[in-house]
């Protein structure tokens, strides 16, 4: 055992070592290849369909291909004016809802927030737990009572079911997310604004907000990002096609059964998932960053 | 009374919202839902009491019930632990300081943020058809597929694959879990000899079960609420043969196809009450498997 | 007038009272430190007085106005946070304005008083950066400077130079004594520890367990305590304790044996005899000085420059503390005697209370 010489042993370790990086370096390639597969396999649904919008109607089915013979380009606005009215309208209906549910519910989730998590009041605990049940509450159990109420006052066919709700503070979820993240703030902060002549809404205002811009920012995203794919709500409330949302519009593509459209109907898919697209694309940090702390969807 | 204000006013003035949003939209529904659900109630006419008959009929009588339930936790049964078992494998690939760590993260959480969208579901209602794109690729290495959508035997899993692609939310929730088990600890490990096989069930196992219990809870609650893919893909009525009649859907065809808004609302406690159930036995049986790092003994 | 005063002022959070009804009188002009133990509840006390805490009980007035019920803004009060409670997303200049602003003031009026107070603690050259981007002592400078631009009749500070490091406490220690100077402002200071009230105060307060233990100059606080825990809390290092037993011909103290006490002391039970490290004698071969001595060990030197400090163990096991010129050599180990003079001890009865032997009329 000792007979070996200092260059034998040197030898040996250098052997070992470049098994030792070779094992290495072909696990770390497994591991890439395995996750480049994954990825394509993650992502060719979205890429067949980005190409299948710009195919003839007939290369779509059974055609795995990802380059289409000629590109149809005249899919996207023949499928913009596809249905009984224009996208614009549906669009624009989209627009409305989610810019307004944003500000809603960004507004009055933080507004209920501030008040958990910096004002003393009677009550507030036990405002508190009730609050955090409604988390557990599935919104088909509201849902039925939620129309009949909206149908008395007469909000049904208005996009009023759809926004009003949420300036009221219905999403516990961004509440709590927010109460978590103003609680991290320095009360000291509060109480010199306080001596420094600041009202409770004055401190909400001029020092909360503005030192909160992530956690609204979440919110905001969130908010943007659901309501514009919501489904349940408008398939519900509207009933007119002048005041449809972009998915709904996209369900009636499906439903008029007319199977030559198909082109179209991707072109028009694609665009309504484009909005969610690009804002995934710019605020990726806040929503990555927001799921891994909450754990929201 | 004047003090009184002057104390908790301002509390509950920025509460105001959300105490209406409690009371008209969550709190009052509830109780009004749980009081529709011993009625019959078609809109036109007035509710009539009917005590128990609907949840009488419910359980002994309707086999559309039972299948929706059988659906419904078949599905949940097979998604959530498919998606969590998949989300952590590639959290645990992603996870040590690897290269291109955002991009691959952001490419796989891409499809959770677009799978709520009707777009998404029109696509896979496409790539499913029999003579679409996967049954083409099956054909490929000779596997003759079946008719996905029209058969019963296979509807399911069309959703079932649907709710896995999209892994992305508890995959970045078990990164950021696997980001917070310290890194002596494998080191340690390594030291001891275990292997990787045995760092992973004795270390990474039991150190994420929080992250674990956390993920599985919020993915269950949302996979019973499943409801827009479903719809889509079984074409609104829960087709093939009720195969694809989520409670969700079956709730809202008797509402808002059939106007039973009685007996939807029964539906709609028993899917709360299932939902409740869960949670309940999630958060019990978790003292026994789940160990949080700063426990008390 | 913007003297304060606090009559009979009880703090408790539902049946846990934690200041027991308080009579405090600041003056006007005076440098006030309220110091003690953490958790003696000066802080509570201070933030009574700010408006941050409500008052259970008594009555709090700061000039002639009762404030219990006044909002902190109304008080004509500013206060300097252990925190620096900087607003972070704000700039220096808008931190020093923000209060002002609130105050409807005259655009003008605050860039004059802002420019005033930037002047008077050198951070003209920080107005435009953010709190992030100043080292700790800039920090403060401009939390102080916040407080000043409110030209308040009473100024608030909570533990301020806590979060600095010791030579920087000791700059600024310096630099607000002379912005007392300069101001003349009625201010309340709340700190735990005591070398900043006795460099600071015109009076200090000490406090424990939600009461006033005692009230005075730093003079009268080191030389004549009220009673043993003030004894033994100011002075650094603390003030060494011997327990005795009276008899008839004075004070039996363990180690040094008897000493004879003048008349006026009580003529029985246990008596607390107190001594501060620097009022020993280190006696020299034999030549015996001051009332009694007794000899021990030394078992531990704490070199500090300027002076030394011995720990003496005595033949009963008690240690000492003694204060020495470090120009002597002393070893661990080598036998020394101690002598003390009765006149320059304090006394302290069963209750705790001083008793009064030696002292001259204040």
């Amino acid at each position: 055992m000792t007979d070996l010489s200092i260059q034998e042993a040197s030898d040996i370790a250098r052997s070992y070592r470049i098994i030792r990086d070779k094992r290495k370096r072909r696990a770390t390639i497994t591991k890439h290849l395995f996750l480049a597969i994954c990825s394509l396999v993650m992502v060719y649904p979205l890429i067949w369909m980005i190409v299948s919008s710009v195919k003839p109607d007939n290369e779509i089915f059974g055609n795995i291909s990802l380059w289409p013979s000629e590109f149809i380009w005249q899919n996207y606005p023949d499928g913009w004016e596809g249905l009984f009215l224009s996208f614009t309208v549906f669009y624009k209906n989209s627009i409305i809802v989610t810019v307004l549910a944003v500000i809603g519910n960004t507004l009055s989730c933080s507004f209920a927030a501030y008040a958990f998590a910096r004002l003393e009041f009677k009550g507030k605990n036990i405002f508190f737990a009730l609050m955090m049940m409604t988390l557990m509450i599935p919104y088909h159990v509201v849902l039925i009572p939620q129309y009949l109420l909206f149908l008395k006052i007469g909000w049904v066919n208005t996009f009023l079911p759809l926004i009003v709700p949420r300036f009221l503070a219905g999403d516990a979820f961004f509440i709590f997310l927010m109460v978590q993240f103003f609680r991290q703030l320095p009360r000291d902060l509060d109480e010199a604004a306080m001596i420094d002549g600041c009202s409770p809404f004055k401190i909400y205002w001029a020092v909360i907000l503005p030192l909160s811009l992530p956690a609204l920012a979440t919110t905001a995203i969130f908010t943007f990002i659901w309501t514009w794919e919501d489904f349940l709500g408008p398939l519900i409330y509207l009933n007119d096609i002048r005041d449809y949302t972009v998915p709904l519009a996209l369900r009636n593509f499906i439903s008029q059964d007319s199977v030559s459209m198909f082109g179209q109907l991707f072109a028009m898919s694609i665009l309504s998932i484009v909005p969610i697209f690009i804002f995934f694309i710019f605020f990726q940090k806040f929503i990555i960053r927001g799921i891994a702390t909450s754990g929201l969807k | 009374m004047k003090k009184f204000f002057a104390k908790n006013g301002p509390g509950y003035f920025f509460l105001i919202p959300w105490f209406i949003g409690f009371f008209c939209l969550a709190l009052g529904p509830i109780l009004y839902s749980l009081y529709l659900s011993f009625t019959k109630y078609n809109i036109f006419k007035p509710p009539k009491w009917i005590g128990l008959e609907n949840y009488e009929f419910m359980f002994l009588y309707d086999d559309r019930f039972w299948k929706s339930l059988e659906v419904t936790f078949s599905y949940v049964f097979m998604s959530v632990p498919g998606k969590l078992i998949f989300a952590l494998a590639v959290a645990m690939l992603l996870n040590k300081g690897m290269r291109a760590i955002g991009f691959y993260r952001a490419l796989f959480y891409l499809p959770s943020i677009l799978g709520g969208s009707i777009a998404v579901a029109i696509l896979w209602k496409q790539l499913f058809e029999y003579n679409g794109v996967i049954n083409t690729l099956l054909a490929k290495i000779g596997i003759e597929g079946p008719y996905w959508l029209n058969d019963p035997n296979y509807s399911l899993y069309t959703l079932v694959m649907l709710g896995m692609w999209q892994f992305g939310s508890p995959m970045l929730i078990f990164i950021a879990g696997l980001r917070a088990i310290p890194r002596e600890l494998y080191e340690a490990a390594e030291i001891d000899a275990a292997s990787k096989w045995k760092q992973f069930y004795a270390i990474t196992l039991p150190l994420l079960a929080p992250v674990i219990f956390f993920n599985l809870v919020l993915q269950m609650i949302d996979a019973f609420k499943t409801f827009s893919s479903a719809f889509i893909i079984s074409g609104g009525a829960g087709a093939p043969l009720d195969s694809l009649n989520f409670i969700t859907v079956y709730l809202y065809n008797e509402a808002f196809a059939f106007y039973r808004m009685g007996y939807a609302s029964s539906l709609a406690w028993i899917l709360m009450l299932i939902i409740a159930i869960f949670t309940g036995v999630a958060f019990f049986s978790s003292r026994y498997w789940v160990h949080y790092e700063n426990e008390r003994d | 007038m913007s003297g304060v005063n606090l009559n009979k002022v009880v703090k408790s959070y539902g049946d846990l009272e934690i200041i027991h009804g308080i009579d405090l009188e600041v003056h006007d002009g005076e440098f006030l430190v309220l110091v003690g133990p953490s958790g003696c509840g000066k802080s509570t006390l201070l933030r009574m007085i700010a408006g941050l805490e409500e008052i259970t009980d008594g009555t709090i007035s700061i000039g002639d106005r009762i404030v219990n019920d006044v909002p902190a803004a109304q008080r004509n009060l500013s206060m300097v946070f252990q925190s620096y409670a900087l607003y972070p997303h704000m700039t220096v200049r808008k931190n020093l304005a923000f209060g002002l602003g609130n105050l409807k003031m005259p655009k003008a009026e605050i860039a004059k008083r802002v420019a005033e107070a930037a002047k008077i603690l050198q951070i003209e050259e920080l107005l435009e950066r953010k709190p992030r981007q100043l080292s700790g002592g800039q920090k403060q400078r401009v939390a102080i400077g916040r407080s000043i631009v409110r030209e308040p009749e009473l100024f608030l500070f909570d533990e301020p130079l806590s979060n600095l490091d010791a030579e920087l406490r000791v700059q600024m220690r310096v630099e607000l004594a002379g912005l007392y100077q300069r101001l003349g402002t009625t201010m309340i200071y709340v700190t735990h520890d005591q070398i900043e009230a006795m460099t600071l105060a015109t009076r200090i307060v000490v406090l424990q367990a939600g009461r006033v233990e005692q009230v005075g100059t730093p003079f009268n606080l080191y030389n004549y305590p009220q009673n043993k825990f003030v004894a033994t809390f100011i002075g650094s290092p603390k003030m060494n304790m011997i327990e005795g037993k009276v008899n008839n011909k004075g004070l039996d103290l363990p180690d040094f044996g008897q000493i004879s006490l003048p008349a006026t002391a009580p003529k029985s039970g246990a008596i607390h005899f107190g001594i501060r490290p620097e009022q020993f004698t280190i006696v020299k071969s034999g030549s015996a000085e001051g009332d009694a001595t007794s000899t021990g060990e030394i078992t531990l030197i704490e070199y500090l420059g300027s002076e030394l400090f011995l720990y003496i163990t005595l033949p009963s096991g008690h240690i000492v503390l003694v204060q020495a010129s470090s120009q002597t050599q002393y070893k661990t180990g080598e036998q020394l005697t101690l002598s003390l003079t009765a006149k320059n001890a304090h006394y302290f009865g069963e209750d705790d209370l001083r008793i009064p032997l030696y002292d001259e009329k204040k």
